[in-house]
C-alpha cells in the first residue's frame, strides 16, 4: 500500500472532508493516464463540494475544461 | 357501489345531532392512511418550526407519516423541505441533524445536491472519471421539493401540492392574527419540549379546541380564567379554538414581565387566544408570548406533540422563561389523561362518536365536520377516477 493509499484510507476513517480533497487532488497529479488523473481530480471535487471548500470552483472548472463536469445550474427559488 | 370505510353522515349533521367521528377514525389502519391522504398530505399540515434550523445549512431529518424528509436553511437563509432521498437508487441522504458546509452528498455514490436542491454532481455517472452523461439530465433530477410555507415559524408543508396557497387558505387567520406577524423570538433549549402521548393526534385537536374542560382538568388555570370569561372561535373549514378574556402576565418575584409585542391593541391585554389551524398545528397568541405545538402523527394510536414557545425579544429574564415553560408544560400534561383516555374509550364496540354539547363544543364540532367535509371530497374523488366504479 502507497503512503496516500494509507493517507486517504486514514482520512476516510475519520471523514475528514478536506484531507481527502487534498489527498486525492495528490493523486491526481501523480496519475500516469488522463482518466485516472481525472478520475481522482472527481473525488477531489466531490469532497470538496461536500465541505464548501474554497477550492470546489476551481476544481470543477478542470473538471469541466476536461469535458468531464457541467457548469452548474442557476439556484432555485424555493416551491411555495 | 363499494362501501365507505366509514359513514360520515351523522359527523356532518348540525352541531345538537351530530355525532363524533366513528371509532374507526381513532383505531383503523385503513382509515388512518385514508386520513394521511385526505387531512394532512392534501392540506398546509405543521411538520416543524424554524427555530429547529436556525443557522445556513443547518439540516433536520424528519420522518412524517413515514415520508422522509429534510427541512433545512438553505444558502439564501430560506426554510425549505425536500424529500430525503437521493435521485440515484432512493438511498436515505441525512440520517441525523448536521450542518450542510457544502454540497448534500449522497453517502451511497455520491451524487452531490445544493441547499436549494439543484443536482451538482453525479461522479463517475458515465464511467469512472466521466461526471456527465446525456441519459442523465441534472435539471430534472434535484431534490425532490415539497411545497412549504412558513408563518409564525411554524413550517406548514403541502406534500401533494393541491391546497391552495397558504396565504389564500389562511388569509382570515394571518388578518385575524396580523399584530402578532412579526419577528418572534424562541426562547432556545428551554423553551422547547415534546409530549408523546397514546392516542390519535385528532383528540389533541379536539381537546385544545373547547374551553369546556378548563374547570375540570386545569383547576389552577380556572382560578382566575373561569369558563364564562372565554369565547369560542369559530371559521368553518379553516380554524377553530378559544380565547379568554382575562389573560394575567406571568411576573418574578420583583414583578418583572416578559416585554409585550409592539403595537397591540389593547384587547390584547387581557386577552388570549388558543386556535387550531387545521389540520395539527396548535397556536397559542398572548401580549408577551406565542407557543405553537405541531403533533406528528406516529399511528392511529400515537402521537408526539412538538412544543415551542416565542418571546417578543431576544432576550428574556431566565428564571422567568423557565417558569412559563413549566406553567404550560403543567397544563398539557394535565391533558395526557384526558386525550388517552378518549383513545381508549374508541374501542368500545358501538361507541356512536358521542353528542356534543350545543353549545359549548361548537370549535371541536366544527373539526369533526371539517375532517368529515375533506374524507368526504376525497372519496368522490376516489369514486370519479375510478373506472369500475364510474361505469356503475
Amino acid at each position: 500500500m502507497s503512503s496516500i493509499d494509507a493517507a486517504l484510507l486514514a482520512a476516510h476513517a475519520a471523514g475528514d472532508g478536506t484531507a481527502m480533497m487534498r489527498l486525492y487532488a495528490k493523486a491526481a497529479e501523480a496519475a500516469k493516464t488522463s482518466d485516472a488523473a481525472a478520475f481522482y481530480l472527481t473525488h477531489a471535487y466531490v469532497f470538496a463540494l461536500e465541505a464548501g471548500h474554497a477550492d470546489a470552483p476551481a476544481l470543477h472548472q478542470r473538471l469541466i475544461d476536461a469535458g468531464r463536469e457541467h457548469p452548474a445550474a442557476p439556484p432555485r427559488p424555493p416551491k411555495r | 357501489m363499494p362501501h365507505p370505510v366509514s359513514d360520515l353522515s351523522k359527523v356532518r349533521q348540525p352541531i345538537a345531532q351530530a355525532n363524533g367521528l366513528p371509532n374507526a377514525h381513532y383505531t383503523d389502519a385503513t382509515v388512518f392512511a385514508e386520513e394521511r391522504q385526505a387531512v394532512l398530505f392534501d392540506q398546509w399540515a405543521g411538520l416543524g418550526v424554524g427555530a429547529e434550523v436556525p443557522d445556513i445549512g443547518d439540516a433536520l431529518p424528519l420522518t412524517f407519516l413515514e415520508m422522509p424528509l429534510l427541512m433545512l436553511r438553505d444558502k439564501q437563509g430560506q426554510v425549505r423541505v425536500f424529500q430525503n432521498i437521493c435521485r440515484h437508487r432512493g438511498m436515505i441522504l441525512v440520517d441525523a441533524p448536521r450542518k450542510i458546509e457544502g454540497a448534500i452528498r449522497c453517502p451511497y455514490h455520491s451524487w452531490c445536491y445544493a441547499t436549494d436542491g439543484r443536482l451538482v454532481s453525479t461522479p463517475h455517472v458515465g464511467g469512472p472519471g466521466q461526471n456527465t452523461h446525456e441519459g442523465i439530465d441534472r435539471d430534472l433530477l434535484g431534490l425532490i421539493e415539497v411545497r412549504s410555507h412558513i408563518w409564525m415559524d411554524v413550517v406548514y408543508i403541502n406534500i401533494s401540492g393541491t391546497a391552495p396557497p397558504f396565504e389564500n387558505a389562511h388569509a382570515d387567520l394571518m388578518a385575524r392574527w396580523a399584530e402578532f406577524d412579526k419577528p418572534l423570538f424562541h426562547g432556545g433549549a428551554d423553551s422547547r419540549f415534546t409530549l408523546e402521548v397514546n392516542c390519535n393526534w385528532k383528540l389533541a385537536v379536539e381537546n385544545y379546541c373547547e374551553s369546556y374542560h378548563l374547570p375540570w382538568v386545569h383547576p389552577a388555570l380556572n382560578t382566575y380564567s373561569r369558563l364564562e370569561d372565554h369565547y369560542h372561535i369559530e371559521a368553518a373549514g379553516r380554524f377553530s379554538g378559544q380565547g379568554t378574556w382575562v389573560y394575567r402576565q406571568l411576573k418574578d418575584e420583583d414583578g418583572t414581565v416578559f416585554p409585550d409585542f409592539e403595537g397591540l391593541d389593547a384587547k390584547w391585554d387581557t386577552a388570549a387566544e388558543y386556535i387550531t389551524v387545521y389540520p395539527n398545528v396548535l397556536l397559542g397568541v398572548h401580549r408577551d408570548h406565542t407557543f405553537a405545538i405541531v403533533l406528528v402523527p406516529h399511528g392511529p394510536d400515537r402521537t408526539v406533540e412538538h412544543i415551542h414557545l416565542y418571546y417578543a425579544a431576544e432576550k428574556t429574564p431566565d428564571a422567568l422563561r423557565q417558569r412559563n415553560t413549566e406553567q404550560w408544560k403543567e397544563v398539557f400534561a394535565e391533558d395526557v389523561f384526558v386525550v388517552e383516555g378518549m383513545q381508549r374509550g374508541r374501542h368500545a364496540a358501538g361507541f356512536d362518536g358521542g353528542r356534543f354539547s350545543p353549545v359549548m363544543d361548537g370549535p371541536t364540532h366544527m373539526f369533526h365536520d371539517w375532517v368529515a367535509s375533506r374524507l368526504e371530497q376525497h372519496r368522490s374523488a376516489g369514486a370519479a377516477d375510478d373506472p369500475a366504479h364510474a361505469a356503475e
